[in-house]
């Protein structure tokens, strides 16, 4: 029952928080709402029992990527009032198929009904010393081995886009080359001549 | 397995109603006897005695989203290692070679970022 | 706990994705090593990288029957066999038609090859995907290497407009995607496609088609069907003329395989649905592709158009919902790769250092100018306006011949009526090239040999598969059964 309503106060909130992220003028305050999402919805995650999944999505998600997008949006050089020129102008034609799409889905529901799948089945807790990070490890590597490869292509993929996308070399850049300066020796730098007394005159 | 996280979720439920607290206070009680609430001097920007030179947005080098991006990158790799080593009791010789794949795959995209000095600030 | 620890014999049939993702790691390493040294050596490395995947497919890959592997992520049959040599084909021909265009364009770097093998490798985790996890997988691969090479020429403002548009669009899709997915996995409990099949062949299944519909919108935007077409021109346009040519083509391989995998096969239980969604999407695709074709000027923007209306035929495939009309679909969409090579190739043939031809007015005189280029252009022009003895009237009788053998008449009504108008925009460049006089003195064309070979030997197969069609079409009724 608390499980239940923990749900619904959280879910509230995960909505409030998405209704934020679109309705903010600010961009700096919609990826803050965005961040509350995140952090709603690892909450709901958890409540499936989902741990391993609630805590990556609060560290890689709220820790890493969302700062990366506060990152971009608080430093990058936009004109927010130039580009909010024009918006509102298809705004009705968002709404519209926004309220569009809601009809559609609760006509669907209401006339289909989910089918065979039983929506108001009790969920099955675990005990006490179920650990998700060992059962998503079980399958993870083995089952879903495939996959998990294609991940690893997929992120180098994301390297080599963004070191194509933005590494620029500058020529003519005066820097040190700590190696070189290291393994100078003095024979390099130091020449020593040899130059016979001259006499007094 | 949530009887765990009860504390946290105590922990929360305090925790909001403090800052709920804490706010409702702020901005009732204080604003009742606060004698000045709109001084200009205190709305003017502070910027060391200064009025602010400029925009606080400008162009920002792009290398700074290059580390940020490379470091996600290598972020994810550390959380599908978790699990792996959590299970690896479990799964054995066939983890292991997924997960050598895995780091191989990952460690020439190193290589390559090295390489081609996307690690260098110069 | 399953023994997955597999002998190297049983996972023969997945040679191409591993050999694949083994090259990507190896081209990487050379571009990083020696690629500043020698800028042209990588794409050089890359050709060799393709023409022995090829010989390795044909060698391992080409198996009898369906064969599931990787717990079932993983699917090789007779499909992907065909689908993979054609993707290892069109990308060889994509990379070699675009060499001396991104040297002239100063982006001949060893990450344009990179990114096109890791999109290759997108292609092929979609055509042999057989869980809804490789199926988005191959979607985001692909996806993630092809934003990446519309951007790639970074001096160019279009170029980057053109990237932004189809990223935050495609992300949209994606997220259509997964999310028509994640109620399918909620409805039915499974990621297996053979496993969602299954269970959508019991009868009450009739919430499955909320996630359906967002499945289908994804797919739709992903081949670029009426009204989800927007980016398509855009990106078209915008990108560098190779990109466009990389991307009107062995992409639609692997988007051709995701409709088959995820509709005709995965969600095979709600058919009557899905070809209901499809069928008045193929009418617009048609009709807008054609009609606002006419109207361009820009010839890799009437192209892309032109792009639109062959998508229509290929969904009209689908709305068959038979056999029939699924091996009509592949059907054309491997010689509409075989045709858009052609004529992408064409365009950056006629580009030099410094020009784009991509108005349709660099195309007066030129006949005069380069008699075999235009000789080439028109052959194309007039298979994918489907004139009889070209390999485009095939594809397009075998689409109608499966719309009617399931009565829908309407559907070739009007699959046969846009026909004629996109003959009209064909021919129009026909006759640009044949009687217009050149208004002005235009650069020459390009005059490397190798590479006109190609595009002759490209050019001529459009004939000789329209004269000879029998060996392809039972080829693609055979493996699609």
């Amino acid at each position: 029952m608390l499980v239940e309503i923990l749900f619904y106060i959280f879910a509230t909130l995960l909505v409030a928080g998405a209704l934020g992220v679109i309705t903010a003028r600010n961009p700096v305050y919609s990826v803050l709402f965005l961040v509350f999402c995140f952090v709603n919805s690892a909450a709901i995650w958890l409540l499936v029992e989902a741990e391993f999944l609630a805590i990556v999505l609060v560290l890689v998600y709220v820790g890493a990527v969302m700062v990366l997008f506060l990152f971009v949006v608080m430093m990058l050089d936009i004109n927010l009032a130039e580009i909010r020129q024009g918006f509102t102008r298809f705004a009705w034609l968002g709404w519209i198929t926004a309220l569009a799409v809601i009809a559609e889905i609760t006509g669907v529901i209401w006339r289909n009904g989910l089918g065979g799948v039983d929506v108001g089945r009790g969920f099955v807790s675990e005990p006490a010393n179920y650990s998700n990070t060992l059962e998503l490890g079980r399958v993870l590597y083995t089952h879903y081995a495939y996959p998990f490869e294609l991940a690893a292509v997929l992120l180098v993929v994301a390297i080599v886009a963004a070191i194509a996308l933005t590494l620029r070399r500058r020529p003519g850049l005066k820097v040190q080359d700590i190696s070189r300066q290291v393994a100078v020796r003095a024979e390099d730098r130091l020449r020593v001549v040899k130059v016979s007394a001259e006499k007094r005159s | 397995m949530l009887n765990n996280y009860l504390p946290i979720l105590i922990f929360l439920a305090i925790a909001t109603a403090v800052a709920l607290v804490l706010l409702t206070l702020g901005s009732t009680i204080g604003r009742f006897f606060a004698r000045e609430p709109a001084d200009r001097d205190k709305l003017s920007a502070y910027e060391c005695g200064f009025e602010a030179f400029e925009d606080s947005r400008m162009k920002f080098d792009v290398r700074y989203y290059l580390v940020a991006i490379l470091f996600i990158v290598f972020d994810l790799e550390i959380v599908f290692l978790f699990p792996w080593a959590v299970a690896l009791g479990d799964i054995g010789v066939a983890g292991l070679i997924a997960m050598v794949v895995f780091l191989g795959i990952l460690t020439v995209g190193f290589i390559y970022e090295w390489k081609k000095g996307a690690l260098e600030w110069d | 706990m399953p023994d997955t620890m597999m002998n190297l014999h049983s996972i023969a049939a997945a040679v191409p994705e591993i050999y694949l993702t083994a090259a990507i790691c190896i081209v990487l390493l050379f571009e990083a090593f020696v690629g500043a040294k020698r800028p042209g050596a990588t794409g050089t490395l890359t050709l060799l990288v393709l023409v022995v995947g090829a010989a390795l497919t044909v060698a391992y890959a080409d198996v009898a029957h369906r064969v599931v592997l990787f717990d079932g992520t993983y699917v090789a049959d007779p499909l992907a066999y065909v689908l993979k040599l054609a993707g290892f084909l069109a990308v060889a021909v994509a990379l070699l038609y675009s060499r001396a265009y991104l040297q002239n364009r100063d982006i001949l770097k060893g990450e344009y090859y990179v990114l096109s093998l890791s999109a290759l490798l997108g292609i092929f985790v979609l055509i042999s995907a057989n869980s809804l996890l490789t199926v988005y997988l191959g979607v985001e691969l692909l996806a993630l290497s092809v934003y990446a090479m519309v951007a790639f020429d970074r001096e160019s403002g279009v170029a980057a407009e053109a990237a932004m548009k189809y990223f935050v669009l495609g992300a949209i899709a994606s997220g259509m995607l997964l999310y028509g997915m994640s109620i399918v996995y909620g409805l039915t409990g499974t990621l297996n496609l053979d496993g969602i099949a299954v269970a959508l062949s019991a009868p009450h299944n009739l919430g499955v088609i909320l996630g359906l519909t967002f499945i289908v919108v994804a797919v739709a935007f992903k081949l670029g069907a009426v009204p989800f077409h927007m980016w398509l021109p855009d990106v078209y346009d915008g990108a560098p003329t190779s990109v466009t040519l990389f991307i009107g083509t062995a992409p639609k391989l692997g988007y051709f395989a995701l409709a088959l995998r995820l509709l005709a096969h995965g969600l095979a239980g709600v058919t009557v649905d899905w070809t209901a969604m499809l069928a008045p999407l193929a009418v617009l695709t048609l009709v807008v592709g054609n009609v606002v074709a006419i109207a361009q000027t820009n010839i890799k923007r009437m192209l892309a158009y032109s792009t639109i209306s062959h998508v229509g035929f290929i969904l009209l495939g689908f709305v068959a919902g038979t056999v029939n009309g699924y091996g009509a679909a592949l059907y054309y969409t491997l010689v509409y790769v075989l045709m858009a090579l052609g004529f992408f190739g064409v365009v950056i043939l006629a580009s030099r250092k410094g020009f784009e031809a991509d108005k349709l007015e660099h195309y007066k005189g030129l006949y005069r100018r380069d008699p075999l280029l235009a000789l080439a252009m028109a052959m194309l022009m007039f298979s994918t306006a489907g004139v009889p003895p070209f390999v485009g009237f095939w594809a397009k009788l075998r689409i109608i011949q499966a719309l009617w053998e399931t009565q829908h008449l309407w559907l070739v009504v009007t699959a046969v009526v846009m026909s004629v108008v996109g003959a009209f925009y064909y021919l129009r460049v026909v006759k640009l090239m044949y009687f217009d006089e050149a208004p002005e003195s235009l650069p020459d064309t390009v005059r490397s040999f190798g590479v006109r070979f190609a595009l002759g030997v490209n050019a001529a197969a459009v004939l000789v598969l329209g004269i000879l069609p029998a060996p392809l079409l039972d080829l693609c009724a055979r493996v699609i059964h």
